[in-house]
């Protein structure tokens, strides 16, 4: 049993490296098309995702596996080419990065679970800001968000 | 009658019958058996978020600056999505007790929000009442609502640990929405 959780705790984590490890790519995409303030808050949201990436790679190297590598190219959803573009590739590299610590959040030690979803806490904040609105449940899929029929 | 009666210990004790023996399993007169934990703090975020949506209707109806309704009637509705599906996880049996919290009726549903647009930090408006969450009282003010929200967003996360991981990934959404209404709220 233990070591069923401990190998739930180290794919989560994994999920988690994979996502920072594409918001750090796609961050350096966006931040090519801003400037001025705006491209500072990129800068900082790069460096935040930098060390989260530090972090999570000593937790999975603390459970004696071996980090996921980086890619060399990551593949955006979409072209970027103005500003308005970056920030929205920005969201949406915010939103996959809360969705992966939603994982880590259905694991069974309760520290991971907590540390998991203050992370989430911090991506749906950088999402709320560059997509300009709030929303309702961050990280859950938009089907699994819908309430469901009584 | 009376020789019946006295001769009754004779007889049971002659059959190795001892009292407690004669009837095994829960007993009929203790009531009905307490809800899982998991239940109860289901119940407790609720109410939690009842709280929450009467403070912001509190705040929307209690004269806060007219320009910053719609943003406030945004985050709103969000804590109602919050409430639907928080209540849509409690299970009741039919017959089972519920705690009076969890059991209230549902404030009218407003449209899902398309999100809310960040509110521009300013003056608060008149000081009212502090704390955060709890039942609304006196003037309600967005510092209050900030609160409110960082509170909840806090309680969420300490409430994760023994639930089930389901329901501790709709906690830990909820916390993550509550965090980036302080944002919002200028925080």
């Amino acid at each position: 049993m233990a070591t069923v959780t401990a190998a739930g705790a180290v794919s989560a984590l994994q999920a988690a490296l994979a996502a920072e490890d594409a918001a750090i790519f796609g961050y350096g995409v966006a931040g090519a098309h801003l400037s001025g303030t705006i491209q500072a808050v990129a800068e900082q949201d790069w460096t935040r995702h930098n060390e989260a990436r530090d972090t999570l790679t000593a937790m999975i190297s603390g459970l004696g596996a071996a980090p996921v590598a980086a890619l060399a190219f990551y593949r955006l959803p979409f072209a970027v080419h103005d500003a308005a573009s970056a920030a929205e590739l920005a969201a949406y590299l915010e939103d996959g990065v809360t969705r992966a610590y939603l994982g880590l959040v259905a694991v069974s030690d309760r520290r991971l679970r907590a540390f998991g979803a203050l992370a989430m806490q911090v991506c749906a904040q950088r999402a709320a800001f560059w997509r300009g609105s709030t929303q309702a449940f961050p990280g859950l899929d938009p089907e699994s968000s819908r309430t469901p029929a009584n | 009658m009376l020789a019946s009666a006295a001769a009754l210990p004779v007889l049971l004790g002659t059959a190795s019958c001892r009292s407690e023996e004669l009837f095994t399993g829960p007993d009929p007169l203790a009531g009905p058996p307490r809800p899982a934990p998991g239940v109860i703090t289901l119940q407790a975020v609720i109410a939690a978020e009842q709280d929450m949506i009467q403070l912001y209707r509190s705040a929307i109806g209690g004269g806060l600056a007219a320009a910053r309704a719609p943003g406030l009637e945004a985050l709103l509705a969000e804590h109602q999505q919050h409430l639907a599906r928080l209540r849509a996880r409690l299970i009741v049996p039919p017959g089972a007790s519920v705690s009076p919290a969890a059991q209230a009726s549902s404030p009218s549903q407003a449209p899902p929000a398309q999100g809310s647009p960040s509110l521009s930090p300013g003056a608060s408006g008149a000081s009212g009442a502090g704390g955060a969450g709890g039942p609304a009282r006196g003037r309600v003010t967005i510092a209050r609502l900030r609160a409110a929200e960082r509170a909840s967003a806090a309680g969420l996360v300490q409430r994760l640990g023994p639930v089930e991981p389901a329901l501790a990934q709709l906690f830990a959404s909820i916390a993550a929405s509550d965090a980036t209404h302080v944002t919002a709220l200028g925080g």
